[in-house]
């Protein structure tokens, strides 16, 4: 039996590579984004922090915010919170 | 408010309140209201009470932590008697977006177990804490008889022999502190 093809689709799947499945302050999927965001994808990226936590950069830029004037602490082991520069 | 995370909380706080200790569920169909219950830890005054918990959530929530009082009364250092405040550092400066309401309640009842007098809500409380603990112990168990069990005061029974009301019973053992006799002298002498 010979088989022709005639066409073919590339299919291409990405996902976070995050320790974590779900981000620690929205409780949601790092494959899927924010609750603020309708789209995953770089629109709504994932960040680390140099204790290596990672957050949807739109939830811990929220914390960063409310924090204030005080030290900037992860959310998950209160160390400092620095962004982890890749 | 964060209303996915929300709903997510909502479901796991939905298990039966002798699985973990503690319970919550919204009152109001926006999230924003919550009630929950804690049970008194074990080997403490507070065993065997079921103690409601009132729950706001702002907008800014889980930024913001959700603001809980002590419903039932209760006799504690760091809970005002006379309107429930709780002072616990997580539900204030300490508050991270990674807690939940159901990881607050547990501290909630950690904090039960482990009274910080040196960092008062209620300072007359606090103070008879720190002056005579088993008199604090024997407040706070008669507290919890009386705001925080279903049911009877174990030493009610006399007084209701005598043919006196159980609200009037139980009032009168609690200006007692717990003394039968003295608490039937004030019966009789209000009378």
């Amino acid at each position: 039996m010979r088989v022709q093809v005639e066409g073919w689709h590339a299919v291409g799947t990405w996902t976070w590579n995050a320790e974590d499945d779900a981000c620690g302050i929205c409780r949601l999927a790092f494959d899927g984004c924010c609750p603020d965001c309708r789209i995953p994808g770089d629109d709504c990226p994932i960040v680390w922090g140099e204790c290596s936590h990672p957050f949807h950069m739109h939830c811990i830029v929220k914390w960063i915010g409310v924090q204030g004037n005080n030290v900037q602490r992860c959310p998950m082991c209160r160390r400092e919170w620095q962004f982890k520069s890749s | 408010m964060d209303l996915k995370r929300l709903k997510k909380e909502s479901v796991e706080l939905q298990e039966p309140i002798e699985k973990c200790g503690v319970t919550a569920s919204p009152i109001k169909e926006d999230l924003s209201h919550w009630k929950g219950y804690i049970l008194g830890p074990d080997d403490t005054a507070y065993a065997g009470g079921k103690f409601e918990i009132d729950i706001v959530l702002t907008s800014s929530y889980p930024f913001e932590p959700p603001k809980m009082k002590f419903n039932t009364k209760i006799w504690h250092p760091n809970v005002s008697s006379q309107t429930g405040a709780i002072c616990l550092d997580i539900l204030k400066k300490e508050w991270s977006p990674a807690l939940t309401i159901k990881t607050a309640l547990i501290s909630v009842q950690a904090l039960l177990a482990a009274p910080e007098p040196d960092d008062p809500q209620d300072a007359v409380v606090a103070q008879e804490y720190k002056s005579s603990i088993e008199k604090f112990k024997a407040t706070a168990k008669l507290w919890t008889e009386r705001y925080a069990k279903e049911g009877s005061m174990e030493s009610i029974q006399p007084l209701l022999d005598m043919g006196f009301s159980e609200e009037q019973a139980k009032d009168a053992l609690l200006e007692a502190r717990g003394d039968v006799q003295a608490a039937v002298e004030k019966l009789l002498s209000g009378a």
